[in-house]
Order: structure tokens, then sequence, then C-alpha cells
């Protein structure tokens, strides 16, 4: 089995947009997280709601939506296009945003879970002991909300490395660019190039069986 | 106690349906609140340690105030220095019992005084999991001891253990109010922890403070009984001795002209015992000829009859002593029993507990 240069380029790209995505929504992932577990504050239904909105929706709407927002003539997109000329729409940027948009609800999800999990009454007897909200955080809450939190952000890899709808909506599916690992399969599918379907979708499922089993391996014991 | 460590709580606080108001001042090393669950009890020392929010009222400590509704201040739980031990330990999982003795130490303070005083020094690289119970609120003490609070908040802090981890427990308590010079707020429904530990107590039921006083005083008041029914132990007598016969094992104390049978303990004729049995110990019987192991069948006469949801309250008169006694409806309607009718209360020596300290 012999794998092209292209296919190589397809699976480093969406392993590079799936990391890239990682890296930018982990901090917001980890407030919003913690606003949704531990606080009560006007909108939080709505904040949530929002948040969880592409777990529901079909990728291809999200996209869609995502598409009418960056596009040149986008509220976001249009902004962007006239302060620094650069269009964001079927460029590599539109791949990491679409794949984060799609895997941030998962994210989310599981650092929420793992932070309610962790008794308020801990975390008041930290107060107590005089540690500052913030010192509460990283000394008590995250560390002892690490499950959940390793389980979403491996969920949520998985979930950026495998996205599809959104980003062939408003990223394309230009080989060498914009083409992910799914959009690959999608585009050898189409043309019938069995062999390379066969290799792409072994690699992928090699791929997300090991994402799986690191998260049952972080998360079970 | 200085009028610098004087503790004055005088706020309200309503949570869904129920509503908290105090108004008093500790004055004494320790202050003990003494109520059943759901009085509460906790709801206070949670407003104390600023964790929990008063709707409005003031909260000081000495000079300082730390909560004042008037002019908005509400000074953060990290900023009040306020050691807590929690019924449950509330020890952190993740940390050992070293690390989580020093969590709240502030640097130039030695944790060495808490850690001998509770002897816990063998148990310091251990996880809390592998402790037990009683090692358990040990280190929740040392814990809060370490960080050199001003104060000491305890909730409970012997509730989840059985009674013999209790006995072990309640020494340490007294080392740690010796050993350190600052007051302890101890909120407890045990009576006889608030007798064995406190120089004041404070009665709360139902989000009020029904009474308060030098404990002994407070507790076996004759006025008591509704307040000793409140905090589990709903009989407290204390009788002198009669005579005590080691041979046979038993103990035996006057109660008017009736006797009381406990179990044997070595004591002078004629001293004071205070003892304890539980409303729920005493069986009521019409007949007094019958054959039973109880040691103590003893006539009386209803004095009052208080049908609450789940169970019937009795009020017995026996000789001049007051027995509270709980049973249930269905016992109450067989027994056919009323205010004014004539019964014998039977009570096992085993059931009555002594309350030394």
């Amino acid at each position: 089995m012999r794998i092209t240069p292209a296919e190589v380029t397809a699976l480093s790209l969406s392993i590079k947009v799936a990391l890239l995505s990682l890296v930018i929504m982990f901090p917001p992932g980890l407030l919003v997280g913690w606003l949704l577990a531990k606080r009560t504050f006007p909108g939080k239904t709505f904040l949530n709601t929002l948040v969880m909105c592409p777990l529901v929706l079909p990728p291809i709407v999200s996209g869609y939506l995502l598409l009418i927002l960056l596009g040149k003539h986008g509220v976001i997109g249009g902004f962007i296009y006239q302060t620094f000329g650069i269009e964001i729409v079927f460029s590599q940027w539109a791949v990491i945003i679409a794949v984060s948009i799609i895997s941030f609800p998962l994210l989310v999800r599981g650092i929420v879970t793992g932070m309610e999990a962790v008794p308020l009454e801990l975390e008041n007897a930290a107060r107590t002991l005089g540690a500052s909200p913030f010192k509460v955080f990283w000394t008590i809450t995250f560390p002892l909300a690490y499950r959940g939190v390793i389980g979403g952000t491996i969920l949520g890899f998985s979930k950026s490395l495998g996205e599809f709808g959104a980003t062939i909506m408003v990223a394309g599916n230009i080989p060498g660019k914009t083409q992910t690992m799914a959009l690959a399969i999608f585009s050898a599918v189409h043309l019938g190039e069995d062999a390379s379907v066969y290799r792409l979708v072994l690699i992928s499922t090699i791929v997300a069986f090991i994402a799986l089993w690191l998260t049952e391996r972080f998360t079970l014991r | 106690m200085a009028d610098s460590t004087k503790i004055r709580l005088d706020f309200r606080k309503s949570l869904g349906s129920f509503t908290l108001e105090v108004d008093c001042t500790l004055e004494k090393k320790v202050s003990a609140f003494l109520g059943v669950s759901g009085s509460g009890k906790s709801t206070l020392l949670n407003c104390v340690s600023g964790t929990l929010t008063p709707d409005e009222g003031e909260i000081a400590f000495g000079d300082e105030i730390l909560y004042a509704s008037a002019s908005k201040i509400n000074l953060p739980p990290e900023k009040r220095r306020f050691g807590y031990v929690f019924q449950e330990g509330y020890l952190f999982p993740h940390l050992t019992v070293a690390q989580n003795i020093r969590y709240g130490q502030p640097p130039s303070w030695k944790s060495s005084d808490a850690i001998d005083v509770l002897e816990i020094s063998e148990l310091l690289q251990r996880y809390p999991k592998e402790l037990s119970g009683g090692q358990r609120q040990r280190v929740a003490i040392a814990r809060a001891l370490a960080m050199k609070p001003r104060m000491l908040l305890m909730d409970e802090p012997l509730a989840a253990l059985d009674s013999a981890l209790k006995d072990r427990i309640i020494p340490y308590l007294h080392y740690v109010k010796e050993a350190f010079e600052i007051p302890i707020l101890y909120i407890t429904h045990a009576f006889s922890e608030a007798m064995a530990l406190a120089d004041e107590a404070f009665l709360i039921a139902d989000g009020e403070i029904m009474a308060s006083g030098e404990p002994h005083r407070l507790l076996t008041a004759p006025s008591a009984m509704p307040i000793a029914q409140m905090t589990g132990v709903e009989n407290i007598l204390f009788l002198p001795v009669r005579a005590s016969d080691k041979a046979r094992g038993l103990t035996s104390l006057e109660m008017g002209d009736q006797s009381l049978i406990i179990p044997y303990i070595d004591i002078e004729v004629g001293e004071i015992v205070p003892v304890a049995i539980r409303a729920e110990d005493i069986i009521i019987s019409l007949e007094p000829n019958i054959s039973l192991s109880a040691r103590n069948i003893l006539p009386g006469k209803i004095q009052y009859l208080d049908v609450k949801s789940e169970r019937t309250w009795l009020s017995i008169l026996v000789e001049w002593h007051h027995l509270a006694v709980k049973i249930t409806h269905e016992a109450r309607d067989q027994l056919q029993l009323r205010e004014g009718s004539k019964v014998y209360c039977v009570v096992k020596a085993s059931a009555i507990n002594l309350l030394w300290d």
C-alpha cells in the first residue's frame, strides 16, 4: 500500500487544522465550560444553546451560515476584507473556523461534565482557606475536572479531523489548500479511485480509533 | 474573651421558603449552635464564612465589618481567614495530606503545631482516600488550623463518625481549644458535644434562635424539654445515685420515689448523674405486670399528646420529671392514649446514656 503525496497533504492538513483549532478553542472552551458549569448569570441558557447549536444543526447549515457571515459581503468577512484585505472564505482559515465551530460543543460538553462533577463544597473549602476564585480554578476545579477536559479535548479533536459538511460549504474542496481527509475521500469516491478511498478510509479509521482509545485510557480507570 | 474577638451576627437569609434570622453576639471561646438538620445552623455558618451572602443585616468580627448590607460590604471568604471544618471533611482528593494542610498556610506560619496537636504526622504522605473517617476529620481540623485562622468554624465535625470514633476525636477538640487562642463556632445537633465543648450555647430552630446561655444551665432547665426535643436527645435528666451494685452490674438512680436502673457505674451514692434517653427508646405499656427484660417500668401520666406528621409525641410526667416519648400513630390508637391516661414507661437500662464530659 503506497500513500500518494496528495493523500499525505490531505492527512497533514487535517491534523494541522485540528491541532490549530484545538489550540485556539481550548482557552475559550475552558472559560465557557466554567461559566456553564459553575456560574449562574442572565443569558446562561442562551449561551448554552448558542454553543451547542452546531451539534444539532446539520453541518451543511452551520457551514452555510458561516459562509454568509464570513463572505466578502458578510458582517464579519466584509469587515476583515476591508480592514486587512484578507478573504477568509475558501482559505485554510475557513477550514479552521469551520471545524472549530463544529467541534466546540463537544469540547465544551466534556469540560462542563468534568467541572460539574467537582463539588461546590470543595471549591468553597478552598475559598475559606484563602484561595481566590482564580486560584480555586487552577488548583481545585481544573485538576479535578481533568477527565472531562481530556475527554472533551479528544472528542473535539476527532470531530475536527473528520469534519466535512461545514468545511466544504465555507472552504470548498481545493486539493492542496483546503482539501482535508474527509474531503479527499469524498473526491476519491466521486472519481472512482477505489484504491485511494480504501487507503484514506483505513487511515481515518485508525486515527479515530487511536483518539477514542486515548480518551478511554485517560478518562476511565 | 477580648472585645476584639467578639462576633456579632445580625442578619437575615432566605433560601426558598426557609428564612434564617439571627441577632446575637458570641462572647465566649467556644460557642455552640444546637439544632436539628434544617434548623438553619449550616446556613448560619456559611453566612459567617462568606460562602453564602445574607439578604440583609450585618456580620462583624470585633471591630471589623465582614458583611453589611447597608454599606454594601461583603468580604469574600478568602479574605475572612476563618478556618472551616466541614462535616464531610472535604479534603482535596487529588492532594496528599501534607499538600492539603499546606493549601491555606501563610508562608511565615508553621503548621507543625496543628500536626502535633492532631497527631497526624504519620499520615502526611497519604491521600485522603487512604484515611479512615476519624483520620480524615483530624486532617481537616489541622488544615483549618494551618491557615492561621482568626476563628474556627466547625460544622458537625463529628457527625459522620460512629460513636466510638467520636469519643476519640473529642479530646483532640479539647486540645485545639486549649492550644490555639482563637474563638470557635461549633455547630451540632448532638447535645453531648455541646455539653462537652461549648462555653455558651444557642438553640436554633426554624431559622430562629430560641434560647441561649451557659450550656449546662440552658440544656437542663425545665423549660428545655421542647429544646431538647429539637436537639435529638429528647430526655435529659439529672438524677442522684441511690445505690450501685457492682455484682449485678447495675446502678440505681433516684427518680422521685421511683428508681431508674442504668448499667453499673463506679460512683458514690448521692452524686448527681446526667443521663439522656431518646424519645423512641421508651416503650409505652398500659400494664405494669408484664414480663419484660427491660429493667425500668415507670408509672406516669400523659400530660399532653402532640400529633406530628409522622409520629405522636407524648409528654409523660413520671414523679416530677417529664419524659418525651415518640410512638407511632398506630400504637397511640391501639392503646387509646389520650391526655390524662395512666401509662407505664418501659426503658432498657442500656438505652440510658450517660452524659459525661
